[in-house]
């Protein structure tokens, strides 16, 4: 047997690698620059709390777009979840456990639309999930209104309790991108997506039930964004109509640095939360840096470009070979 | 097996011990003591002495002109480093993601806007971390800060009301548009909605979110027109809802005959009400918001009042709790003397 020696062209097309270098070569330089305020246990755990929100969705968003699909109605869908299970708690005292509950069936409920409107109907999945956002943010806006506060203390303990010196929502987002990293990669359910996204024709040719997969595939998708709107509000100790605005974009972009491409069939879980974690590392730089909001949109709008960009590039050298 | 046990139970137990729960009252930053001050102080100024406006929507032309402008005017004047941070677009969750990344680098000072009462667990943080926080433009409510500064939304609606019901003689079709769920917007609807209370034959036609953007407040005014041709008035709760309104009216060649209304008083709507489009402006005193506001920071680090032997320790904050600024009445008659 004989070793395969890493090579520059390994080591782009392994995003999971690729990425974990830079962010470690970029915080070293950070903490470098800005000892005193980069490389402190703070700013640590508010950059990892900051980042568990966008994670959880983009978890969702990479087993999409493994499968060769996108959904621009999660931003609205963790705006939802938290408006409607705020909306229960604040106005009508229903338990806690019961109201996350309902706010997480309201999410899964969108999801499954989204999925059986696309698959069963044939609706371009832009046009369906473009819709949803717009239908979704309305229903949040009539729900939270000019923002609900006063939550039950039980509520509260959900996503502002400490384990270990780091807030809750990282230690779901840690569960969620452990499961779902082993999920993806060992289970034959998940596996199929990456066929689906790779060749659907082939996939359906061999048995796979292209569309039924499909409509689970959203249906996680809007869980995921369900649970992160839960824990946004319990971070946050209210709801808001405007909490996942742009996120959808954030999602994309995260999931799209950590590897999956925009004609489906690659990428990680792990590869999710390492471009959330990039992402979050260059917002936090910025603010520390004391960089204003004009450059902060147009840095990030490069790091997509160049994310797709090298996408398109490695996609075109796989292809000559 | 026993061993397994008695290993999970004691994992169990170091996790639970390593958990630490919220606070019951979300208002407990813990008491001032004789040897604790509530938040931190400093005997000399310098350049480097860094004072952050943490804001959304940062290009907004209302607080470039005004707001940014009046706080970076400031700290020149003072010698101190200002930094205004934000998002671009309106996002409520990155200004509270910017508010909690910017308390580990201890500024001498927070500048908060006020944007939604959500922001106030973010606000609470900056205060506990001892920096002095001055929260401006909309009270937030729970959220512990040192002062705030700002307009009273709600009497800024009940004088675009109160105008309207006279311009219309107290009565015909009215709407109302701005940003359809922010605290502020929503408390000046109810102050319009009291003030035509009293007059039965003024049919309230609802509120339309414009969502800040001329184009949409200006197919909603259309839509308005088209669908009530009788309309009488629209009154506008954010900066671009008077010019969207406007470009309807005048589209639709309804100018003078549909009676507009609506807040801040920038070039474009000065312009409107020197052209008789826009009756009535109901401008805010955004320079004092930051300007003051900049300045109580800056007291209160530096304790320019004292009013005890170390007001840190005592508790006791040495700046104003609330400061209202109230507002600024603009029609044909004073438009002249706000034209620059």
């Amino acid at each position: 047997m004989t070793k395969q020696k890493p090579n520059l062209n390994h080591l782009l097309q392994d995003r999971v690698l690729s990425l974990s270098l830079t962010i470690a070569l970029l915080a070293v330089v950070l903490a470098l620059v800005y000892p005193q305020q980069f490389a402190t246990w703070d700013n640590f755990s508010q950059v990892m709390l900051n980042l568990s929100i966008d994670t959880i969705v983009a978890v969702g968003m990479m087993v999409l777009m493994i499968g060769g699909m996108f959904d621009l109605s999660v931003g609205s869908v963790v705006a939802f979840s938290g408006g409607m299970a705020g909306y229960l708690m604040y106005y009508h005292q229903v338990p806690v456990p019961l109201a996350i509950a309902i706010g997480m069936g309201g999410a899964i409920l969108i999801g499954l639309t989204n999925g059986w409107l696309i698959t069963r109907i044939g609706i371009n999945p832009m046009i369906q999930t473009l819709a949803m956002m717009g239908i979704v943010r309305g229903f949040a806006l009539m729900l939270s209104g000019a923002g609900l506060q006063n939550f039950p203390w039980e509520f509260i303990v959900v996503g502002q309790s400490k384990l270990l010196g780091l807030q809750m929502p990282v230690w779901y987002m840690l569960f969620i991108v452990v499961g779902m990293s082993f999920l993806v990669q060992r289970t034959t359910f998940f596996r199929r997506y990456y066929f689906i996204g790779g060749n659907e024709r082939a996939a359906r040719l061999s048995g796979i039930q292209v569309e039924r997969m499909k409509i689970w595939a959203f249906v996680i998708s809007a869980f995921l964004a369900g649970i992160a709107g839960i824990l946004l509000s319990s971070r946050l100790g209210a709801a808001l109509s405007t909490s996942g605005r742009g996120l959808e974009l954030r999602v994309i972009t995260a999931v799209i640095l950590g590897g999956a491409s925009l004609s489906g069939g690659q990428g990680k879980i792990m590869g999710a939360f390492l471009g959330a974690l990039f992402m979050a590392i260059i917002n936090n730089a910025l603010i520390i840096a004391r960089v204003s909001g004009y450059w902060q949109e147009v840095i990030l709008g490069v790091i997509l470009v160049l994310a797709v960009a090298i996408d398109q590039l490695l996609l075109r050298r796989v292809h000559r070979k | 097996m026993r061993h397994h046990a008695l290993h999970t139970i004691a994992s169990l137990i170091l996790l639970i011990s390593a958990c630490e729960l919220p606070p019951r009252n979300p208002s407990d930053t813990g008491p001032a003591t004789d040897k604790k001050e509530t938040f931190v102080t400093s005997d000399t100024s310098s350049a480097a002495e860094e004072y952050v406006m943490v804001t959304t929507a940062i290009n907004l032309p209302l607080y470039v002109n005004h707001d940014q402008a009046a706080f970076t005017a400031w700290g020149e004047k003072t010698g101190v480093k200002t930094t205004i941070l934000g998002p671009a677009e309106w996002d409520v969750p990155t200004q509270i993601a910017t508010i909690e990344q910017v308390i580990p680098s201890r500024p001498a000072g927070l500048l908060i806007n006020g944007t939604d009462p959500g922001i106030a667990q973010a606000i609470r943080k900056a205060v506990a971390a001892g920096i002095p926080t001055v929260v401006y433009d909309s009270e937030i409510p729970n959220s512990q800060r040192h002062c705030f500064i700002g307009s009273d939304w709600y009497e800024m609606g009940r004088l675009q009301g109160e105008r309207m019901a006279q311009l219309l003689g107290g009565k015909g079709k009215v709407a109302v548009m701005g940003i359809l769920g922010l605290e502020n917007m929503e408390a000046g609807f109810r102050g319009f909605l009291d003030a035509i209370k009293p007059y039965p034959e003024m049919i309230y036609l609802g509120k339309y979110d414009d969502k800040a953007n001329v184009e949409t407040a200006a197919r909603i005014a259309a839509d308005l027109i088209s669908a009530n041709p009788d309309i009488a008035g629209m009154a506008g709760f954010d900066s671009n809802s008077g010019p969207g309104m406007a470009l309807a009216v005048k589209e639709a060649n309804r100018v003078g005959r549909i009676r507009l209304t609506t807040v801040d008083a920038e070039p474009e709507h000065l312009a409107l009400v020197q052209a008789g489009v826009i009756d009535y402006l109901v401008g805010q005193k955004r320079e004092l918001f930051t300007a003051l506001g900049a300045q109580f920071l800056y007291d209160m680090r530096h304790g320019t009042l004292q009013l005890s032997n170390n007001d840190a320790r005592a508790g006791v904050v040495p700046i104003p709790h609330t400061v209202i600024t109230g507002s600024i009445e603009i029609d044909k008659n004073n438009v002249s003397q706000f034209i620059k």
